[in-house]
């Protein structure tokens, strides 16, 4: 980091630019009004908050773009939003989220080309206004730079994004400002996708030309990166800091290459010199990686920032052909906001529209057929039924989909401007993702119960009623259940084996399901917030897990449970077949800080990475923690603002986080080695 | 079929030599070193740990009791929910621990490490992992000891083993046997052996405030390797405070002579003099 970067990142983090927060919110009667249809209304909403917003500049500023407007008023109003709401399905906020836009496109062409190809149809005038509020936006911008003297940015600003951009800092310029005008659209979770790919052409022309020396060059990445920080709180997420900025690196390109380049390394490079939680970084890799990239990948890891997320080429790329996905497009993949496997300006894909609740279902066939079957594989058939039961009474409940469009967005997605059609109806792919929530835990159950009630002396009457009394009074039976029965993440067959099982039946319930958009089911191993709020329904369970244990998040061990290491864990997780459930969805590995003590730990972490993805493992994350930490910084959150943590696809501050987050964190935080 | 007795088993043992590997702890020892931060791997007898911090004081463990003086049977343990009791302390056969530690055999393979004997004082169960080693044929082995056996079975196991740590504590006699309880001599006597051998080793040194860490203990353990044959290089470890947490877990208390607080001096100028590498833990 350079005196300048260091300037900027101070000023933001003190928090300057807040002070040119606008509380006042812009008139909403151009947009919201009954007569417009609702593309339109969006596109105007768009101009008013870009009409609204004010420049402001960080001293010594080279990527501008700050955000000002504190909130963003609906399109309709709440009769309205009732009407819709009671005639269809909303996903989440009911916005466009969660995409991968092809910005590469955008910034190659600029905007002013993009609207040469608008007609007069009322779709098209929708999108040119969104246009020509980008652009007068920008020029406001850039008439604030020349006054303020920087001639340089004013220039930058001059070219784009309305034309293509001819060099790295113009690229990074024009991308900072659609990106920021996707938020302003109403669209959240808005990825930055394969970064290092569609950037680097312009880095390296940069390079060639000798335009740039590759400090200029960090010094411009940095500064890019600073920006993506400044306005995280005004995002809309579960929990701040889940703002969905990841970026994806290396990985095979769309022609079967190599994509991990340059400004891959220099990624990586520029997030450990940051220490800041955004871009989240997700890293592609694959059988032929080679170590010195996991040892960088580590390097970040051992900052605590709780990324980077290891992708496996060798797995994602194959699954995602299966599913239907082109090949060249397969090779193509980014990440969502959390770790959902999307493809950039083609998919409109929904990947996180439920989740099934695998502990709850294991944990019902239990309590309703335990009593008349005589071995675990006798109860297995239930448990596939239920599975499918599960599943499609879930796709019954996606229908009539209401997304609000999204002009803008809509350029950067195949097909949407020769079509007049917004992304918010669909794109190439159009597929919804099933999350498999607890499937280690519902795994435990299955091996407890065949041990303690067909190979034990534990009826089926007294294990239900220790569940019944959440195990008071039945300690010992707790303890049995808990800590002396299989546990998945131990290397042990005849746990693991369930999981293998139940994510195959996952695989298999979904299989020639199709959505109304014409898409098909995805199966995956995430959980999102579903795993507290199933946890919360679900009482004791039969692997001794008390009622207010959580389950786990993502694809990960029962918490509170005996772990014989992290190689019998990434041997247990690794185990399935992923190919057949790529909707995503990550293992989860806390190491503790002291594992980091010298840069022989850096390799030998970075080693166990490589294990995981050779032995098939599809996605994994690592998180550095110090348990005393995270108790004090319960206690004394003043002194621990800097504290990151890794919460379940994304890294944010910890003392912001809710308690039963925090709380969730620390007992993780017992698990490490 | 030999069988030893065993205190833990850690996978992705991050100090215990080379890549990947899984460490052995095992129970016992004839030393009685003042900072130790195993107790539990002292007694060659099983023993009842308790970790209290999370006791919910469900009364299970005592309700489960019938005996006056713990003789480890175990009923305590298996009552108490949230598994804070333990047996340190379990019996292996060699081929058992052998199937165990070949579980991780792929992490080992790709990574250049293997499995670590340590304690404990692992020599003190030589016979038992003389015939672990030969169910793990081709595995990298590395034995960490504080080098207190006879002659005989030390040169036996240097020629069984690819790489050994062994720890130098205290050059003057009287000191040693003051803060370990035992006397040095054979140590050093085995010491030569190791630098007369092919074995590559590591040595390394416990910094204890006020014990070892002073100029004139490092510039004398430096000089013994003026010819130090295949030394791969010297580690030093300053002493924790945390080094006395599990005593209370064990009924022990912590009682050092010397001050826990203080911060271990590092000497590095005897060993670089030297051209010995050194590595600070
Ligand atoms: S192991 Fe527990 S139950 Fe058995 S004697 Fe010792 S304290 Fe009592
Ligand atoms: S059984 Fe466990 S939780 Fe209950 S009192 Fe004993 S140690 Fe505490």
């Amino acid at each position: 980091m350079n005196e300048r970067i260091r300037q900027i990142r101070s000023w933001q983090f003190e928090k300057n630019h807040h002070a040119f927060r606008q509380t006042k919110l812009p008139p909403i009667d151009s947009y919201r009004d009954k007569k417009l249809p609702d593309y339109m209304r969006t596109a105007l909403r768009l101009k008013t908050a870009l009409d609204h917003e004010k420049p402001v500049f960080a001293p010594g500023e080279i990527i501008a773009g700050t955000r000002t407007l504190a909130e963003l008023p609906m399109i309709y109003d709440d009769d309205e939003w009732e009407q819709i709401g009671k005639a269809h399905y909303i996903h989440e906020r009911g916005t466009v989220t969660n995409l991968s836009p092809d910005y590469g496109t955008v910034i190659q062409t600029g905007l002013l080309h993009l609207r040469e190809q608008t007609d007069d149809s009322p779709y098209h005038q929708a999108m040119r206004i969104s246009i020509d509020a980008v652009l007068d936006f920008t020029s406001r911008y850039r008439q604030a730079a020349a006054d303020m003297g920087a001639s340089e940015l004013a220039n930058i600003l001059m070219r784009v994004p309305a034309y293509p951009a001819a060099t790295f800092r113009e690229a990074l310029q024009s991308l900072r400002i659609l990106h920021y005008a996707m938020w302003c659209e109403g669209n959240y979770h808005n990825t930055l996708g394969r970064f290092d790919q569609y950037l680097m052409p312009y880095l390296q022309h940069d390079l060639d030309h000798g335009a740039l020396t590759e400090e200029d060059a960090m010094e411009l990445l940095e500064a890019f990166f600073l920006s993506c920080n400044r306005d995280s709180d005004l995002y809309f997420g579960m929990q701040q800091g889940d703002n969905g900025q990841s970026i994806v690196l290396g990985g095979m390109t769309p022609d079967g290459k190599s994509g991990y380049n340059q400004l891959s390394e220099m990624c990586l490079k520029a997030s450990a010199d940051l220490r800041l939680i955004d871009p989240k970084i997700n890293l592609r890799v694959s059988r032929d990686t080679p170590l010195d990239i996991y040892k960088l990948g580590t390097q970040l890891t051992k900052l605590g920032l709780g990324f980077p997320q290891y992708e496996n080429d060798d797995i994602a790329i194959p699954g995602l052909v299966a599913l239907g996905y082109r090949e060249e497009d397969a090779r193509n993949y980014a990440m969502a906001a959390c770790w959902e496997f999307i493809i950039p300006g083609k998919g409109m894909d929904i990947p996180n529209i439920g989740a099934v609740s695998f502990a709850g279902i294991i944990h019902s066939v239990i309590r309703e057929k335990l009593s008349e079957v005589h071995s675990i594989d006798e109860l297995l058939p239930y448990v596939e039924n239920k599975i499918k039961k599960t599943v499609l009474e879930l796709a019954e409940t996606y229908h009539d989909l209401y997304i609000i469009p999204s002009p803008f967005m809509s350029l950067f997605f195949d097909g949407c401007l020769k079509n007049k059609k917004d992304i918010s109806l669909g794109c190439v792919y159009n597929n919804f993702g099933l999350h498999g929530t607890g499937i280690a835990t519902a795994s435990d159950i299955l091996a407890a119960v065949d041990a303690a009630v067909f190979h034990g002396n534990i009826s089926v009457s007294s294990l239900f009623e220790a569940l019944d009394r959440n195990f008071k009074g039945f300690e010992e039976l707790q303890h049995y259940l808990k800590f002396d029965c299989p546990k998945m993440g131990n290397d042990d067959i005849r746990v693991d084996q369930y999981a293998v099982l139940l994510l195959h039946m996952f695989s298999q319930a979904v299989k020639n399901l199709s959505n109304e958009r014409g898409g098909i089911y995805r199966a995956g191993t995430g959980s999102a917030m579903y795993y507290i709020w199933h946890a919360s329904s679900l009482g004791a369970t039969a692997d001794g897990r008390s009622a207010e244990t959580p389950l786990p998040a993502n694809w990960a061990p029962s918490l509170n449970i005996r772990l014989e290491g992290p190689i019998s864990l990434i041997k247990s997780f690794a185990r399935p077949d992923f190919k057949e459930a790529i909707n995503g969805g990550p293992l989860t590995i806390e190491f503790s800080d002291s594992v980091f003590r010298n840069d022989e730990a850096i390799t030998k972490v970075a080693q166990l990475v490589r294990l995981f993805i050779e032995l098939g493992g599809h996605q994994l994350q690592l998180n550095t923690v110090n348990r005393d930490q995270l108790l004090d910084a319960q206690k004394h959150p003043e002194a621990y603002r800097n504290l990151i943590v890794r919460v379940w696809g994304w890294s944010g501050y910890f003392v912001e986080l809710d308690k039963c987050y925090q709380d969730h964190i620390i007992k993780r935080a017992e698990l490490t080695i | 079929m030999k069988t030893g007795i065993i205190f833990d088993i850690k996978e992705f043992a991050v100090y215990d030599g080379p890549g990947i590997r899984t460490t052995v702890f095992m129970k016992g020892c004839p030393l009685r070193c003042q900072w130790c931060h195993n107790p539990e791997g002292l007694s060659p007898k099983p023993q009842l740990m308790i970790s209290p911090a999370a006791c919910i004081h469900c009364g299970a463990c005592q309700n489960a009791c019938h005996h006056k003086m713990c003789i480890t049977c175990g009923a305590c343990v298996s009552c108490c929910p949230l598994g804070l009791r333990r047996i340190a302390g379990t019996v292996w056969t060699s081929k058992e621990l052998a199937l165990r530690l070949l579980k991780n055999q792929q992490a080992f393979s790709g990574s250049g490490g293997g499995v670590t004997f340590s304690g404990g004082e692992p020599m003190m169960q030589w016979s038992f992992i003389e015939q672990v080693l030969y169910y793990l044929p081709g595995i990298h082995i590395a034995i960490e000891t504080s080098g207190y056996t006879d002659v005989k079975t030390f040169s036996r196991m240097c020629s069984k083993v690819n790489l050994i740590m062994m720890d130098i504590k205290l050059i003057n006699p009287i000191n040693h046997k003051k803060y370990t309880g035992v006397d040095n001599d054979r140590i050093l006597m085995n010491l030569k052996l190791l630098k007369e051998g092919n074995t590559p080793y590591i040595i390394r040194i416990p910094l204890i405030p006020g014990v070892n860490d002073d100029e004139n203990n490092m510039e004398e353990t430096a000089a013994i390797f003026e010819k130090p044959g295949s030394l791969i290089r010297v580690e030093l470890l300053p002493y924790h405070i945390t080094a006395g947490a599990k005593y209370s877990m064990i009924g022990l208390e912590y009682q050092p002579q010397f001050d826990t607080s203080a911060k271990p001096e590092i000497w590095l100028s005897p060993f670089h003099k030297r051209s010995i590498p050194t590595l600070v833990l």
